[in-house]
């Protein structure tokens, strides 16, 4: 089920809403929001229901047990044990299949090939994020930062919750357990004015601008032997806007969904193409994955304590691994090492003074090297990633005016101009300080039907397939 | 206008600082801006003023598609629709048909470029195009009756284009509303469902809506899309097709992102939707027809794209029809792939249409490929 989608809207969560505010006892708040969302998982495809109540059952159980033992030896051996389970069935369900061809390429490129099974796995929705929010939930009970619940409703409530479930942002257990503890009894008008504010906000940003640009840059990346250097410029920036409007759009609904039903859920962007180094970019850039690989891989592999060169080499493992939970395959985990060594380039320059002075020169810097990453990430393989980005470089030479009107159609063009624009002044949502009076409501609701009558034939997220 | 409180909760990612301090670091902003600036009072009017307003704008957009009804699934009838009603047209011309059509083409859209002039060139019999706009099972179970019933003693044979979901069990509103088609359809009605409120307060309905009021306005509510009485198209109503691109690029990217997102896996292909196909069957069989089913032709880069992906839809309909065949007479053409029949990229409407050209290349492979079924 997809939040742009009217049964979404019109059928799930009005009597969720209802529901969930009607009962004031919480363990029967906190189950029927369980249930709601499984339910709302299920409706994708039931069959992977189980799949991630094993997951949650494995991780309360650790848990638990982990803290239950002050002998070290035990407490590692129910962590190994959960995480083996945890990155077991991801590994198995995301990446079996990209593992197997790989090996039977570089089988045949050896000259010997291996003839394993070519496997067609489908992917659970939302594996990626439940799983990450369900193993820094044991991790930070081993590590003694959280104490588990008992109250395995708050447990199932916090890895299931609907409006995180499917794409995020990653929660951490310490961000929700005040909340599943104590339950806020009434929706207050301020929860219901800053939900629906996010939510629509959400709505718009994907249905009216993300979707707009789609078609426009799915035909440039169908295309890119005929693109020369304007045209790669627009497809790179057009997807990288697309992106942006796409998955903060997803992030906006999910934080107005949780303030609708009583949770508020941490910012996930912070206007990205704002960024004036490598680094800050990932400060904005769906900040709660970025939290989480530093937590739990840069930080554990020795972080930047154990000097330059080993940063580096920390950066790309952690990059690399980053890469590669966005999707098995080559293209991801270019991208994320082209982050990794963007990452560790810009540190030794800033460590010898070598960056530039200028603010308005790092963020054009930061924003080229961006837009062209995200070139390797959108397209579907290096090939065409690489003509692509060599058409951006020029390899192609100009295109005349009468191929550009073809490629580029007018409204494209305004559109990537104004979201440009828009997404280098403009504040962010969770910055926008827009007085909560009748006039506003007003033309968020206007905001909110356009939005809704665009919704006919629903686009799902970007970041679903991850 | 930067912003620093919320950058400052996430630690650098290289983080300069001490790592410790970081490890420690699991509070993120919850508080957006607009939550210091209201009363309960003002975010009630807000929140109120929004719901009310989106449901008003809604209920407006819904009131005037359901009173124009450009898709004609209201059943208002006050203003023509914007869609072309073939269906109606059809029954029309096969009223008036003088003489049995020998061979009748059936399907959607993607059927109508067949021109039943070509067809007798290659078999040497006379022929009928009842294909009609998103024609499923139902719409050709009715054409096929109708025929039967305006030439009862007459025999004839069929060539049907079907997609990789082979068919629906759905039943077109304008089908179910023509008095014609209700003795073939049973006691099986349509309203007007919450699906057709979703399609009703969408853009594309509320465009088609103005186009109909703007149209009428200027006096020519009449359709331009013409049928010859053998049912092909006129060829002054190709540029008017609605599934003729202006940019065929972008059309076949729309598909290949459509197909990136959808499951690898099909989803299974229920008995139920194959109702009216397998009554359509049994019926030809029974009258001594062996009908022949084409897969429709999918644009190269589309098609390589499925079949990247495991091809699970395409080979899903194939194992279906050869299930169908052991309880049905009637040959399958695979179509899908253009380069079998010699079929050109260039020579698509969209992604999913064939233009005249690709038609003449397809019918003879499938004349071809009958195996006497098409004499």
């Amino acid at each position: 089920m997809l939040f742009n989608s009217y049964v979404f809207l019109f059928g799930f969560l009005p009597p969720v809403l209802v529901g969930t505010w009607a009962l004031r006892i919480k363990s029967l708040r906190l189950l029927f929001l369980t249930l709601a969302s499984w339910a709302f998982y299920a409706w994708w495809d039931w069959r992977f229901l189980p799949l991630m109540l094993s997951t949650t059952t494995v991780d309360y159980v650790a848990a638990l047990a982990i803290h239950r033992t002050e002998e070290q030896r035990r407490r590692n051996l129910w962590l190994i044990g959960s995480l083996t389970v945890n990155l077991g069935l991801l590994g198995y369900f995301k990446y079996a299949g990209f593992f197997f061809g790989s090996l039977d390429g570089i089988g045949r490129a050896l000259g010997a090939p291996v003839d394993l099974p070519a496997l067609h796995i489908l992917l659970p929705i939302g594996i990626s994020f439940y799983t990450f929010n369900s193993m820094s939930y044991t991790i930070d009970v081993w590590r003694r930062r959280v104490t588990p619940t008992r109250h395995v409703l708050e447990y199932t409530t916090f890895v299931a919750l609907f409006p995180h479930l499917i794409a995020g942002p990653i929660v951490r257990f310490a961000d929700l357990q005040p909340q599943l503890r104590a339950p806020r009894l009434r929706l207050t008008s301020e929860a219901a004015g800053i939900g629906c504010y996010f939510l629509v906000c959400g709505l718009v940003k994907k249905l009216l601008l993300a979707d707009q640009l789609s078609p426009h840059v799915n035909a440039l990346f169908a295309s890119p032997q005929q693109l020369g250097f304007v045209g790669a410029w627009a497809a790179a920036i057009g997807y990288s806007l697309q992106l942006y409007f796409d998955f903060s759009g997803y992030s906006d609904m999910a934080v107005g969904l949780a303030w609708l039903i009583g949770f508020r859920f941490p910012q996930n962007f912070n206007s990205p193409y704002k960024a004036v180094n490598p680094s800050d970019f990932w400060r904005r850039w769906h900040m709660s994955l970025s939290a989480w690989i530093r937590d739990y891989l840069f930080i554990p592999l020795g972080g930047s304590r154990r000097g330059p060169r080993r940063t580096v080499v920390n950066l790309m493992i952690t990059m690399f691994l980053a890469g590669l939970w966005h999707g098995a395959a080559v293209t991801f985990v270019v991208w994320g090492l082209v982050h990794g060594a963007a990452l560790g380039i810009h540190g030794v320059l800033r460590r010898a003074g070598m960056t530039p002075r200028s603010t308005l020169v790092n963020r054009v810097l930061t924003f080229a090297y961006v837009v062209a990453a995200f070139v390797i990430f959108r397209a579907p393989t290096l090939h065409v990633a690489g003509t692509i980005l060599g058409r951006m470089v020029g390899s192609g030479g100009v295109e005349s005016l009468g191929t550009l009107q073809a490629l580029l159609p007018g409204r494209f063009v305004v559109l990537l101009v104004a979201l440009l624009v828009f997404a280098q002044v403009a504040p962010n949502t969770w910055e926008l300080r827009i007085k909560p009076r009748l006039l506003y409501g007003v033309v968020t609701g206007a905001a909110a039907a356009a939005a809704v009558a665009s919704i006919a034939v629903p686009h799902p997220f970007i970041y679903f397939q991850f | 206008m930067e912003s620093s409180a919320p950058s400052a909760a996430v630690e650098q990612l290289p983080a300069g600082t001490a790592d410790a301090a970081a490890e420690e670091r699991l509070d993120r902003n919850l508080a957006p801006a607009i939550a210091e600036l209201g009363d309960g009072v003002r975010f009630r009017r807000y929140a109120l003023g929004a719901l009310a307003s989106m449901l008003l704008l809604l209920a407006a957009v819904l009131a005037l598609n359901v009173l124009v009804d450009p898709f004609s699934l209201a059943g208002t009838k006050l203003l023509p629709p914007a869609l072309e009603n073939d269906r109606t047209t059809k029954l029309d011309l096969i009223d008036k048909l003088e003489t049995n059509p020998q061979i009748v083409v059936l399907g959607s859209s993607r059927s109508r470029q067949a021109e039943p002039r070509f067809i007798e060139q290659l078999t040497g019999k006379t022929g009928f195009n009842a294909g009609v706009t998103g024609g499923s099972a139902a719409d050709s179970w009715v054409m096929v009756r109708t025929i039967a019933a305006r030439f009862p003693h007459a025999r004839r044979t069929y060539i049907w284009f079907v997609d990789y979901g082979i068919a629906t069990n759905g039943i077109n509103p304008q089908l179910a509303e023509d008095p014609r088609a209700s003795p073939y359809l049973g006691r099986t009605g349509v309203g007007f469902s919450l699906a057709d409120v979703g399609t009703y307060i969408g853009f594309d309905a509320t465009k088609a809506s103005f186009r109909v009021l703007r149209a009428c306005i200027e006096g020519s509510c009449h359709g331009r899309i013409r049928y010859r009485a053998d049912g092909s198209l006129t060829a002054g109503s190709q540029r008017y097709l609605p599934e003729r691109a202006k940019s065929l690029a972008r059309t076949v990217g729309q598909k290949v992102e459509e197909i990136r997102h959808q499951p690898r896996q099909a989803p299974r292909l229920g008995s139920k939707r194959l109702v009216w196909f397998e009554r359509a069957l049994a019926w030809m069989n029974a009258h001594g027809a062996t009908p022949v089913i084409v897969l429709n032709p999918i644009y190269p880069s589309v098609w390589r794209l499925i079949q990247r992906r495991g091809a699970a839809r395409p080979k899903q309909a194939l194992a279906t029809l050869r299930r169908l065949q052991r309880r049905y007479r009637f040959v399958v053409v695979d179509c899908e792939d253009i380069s079998r029949w010699g079929g050109k990229a260039k020579d698509f409407n969209n992604a999913t249409h064939v233009d005249q050209q690709n038609m003449r290349r397809m019918l003879r492979y499938v004349v071809a490929r009958s195996r006497g079924a098409l004499g």
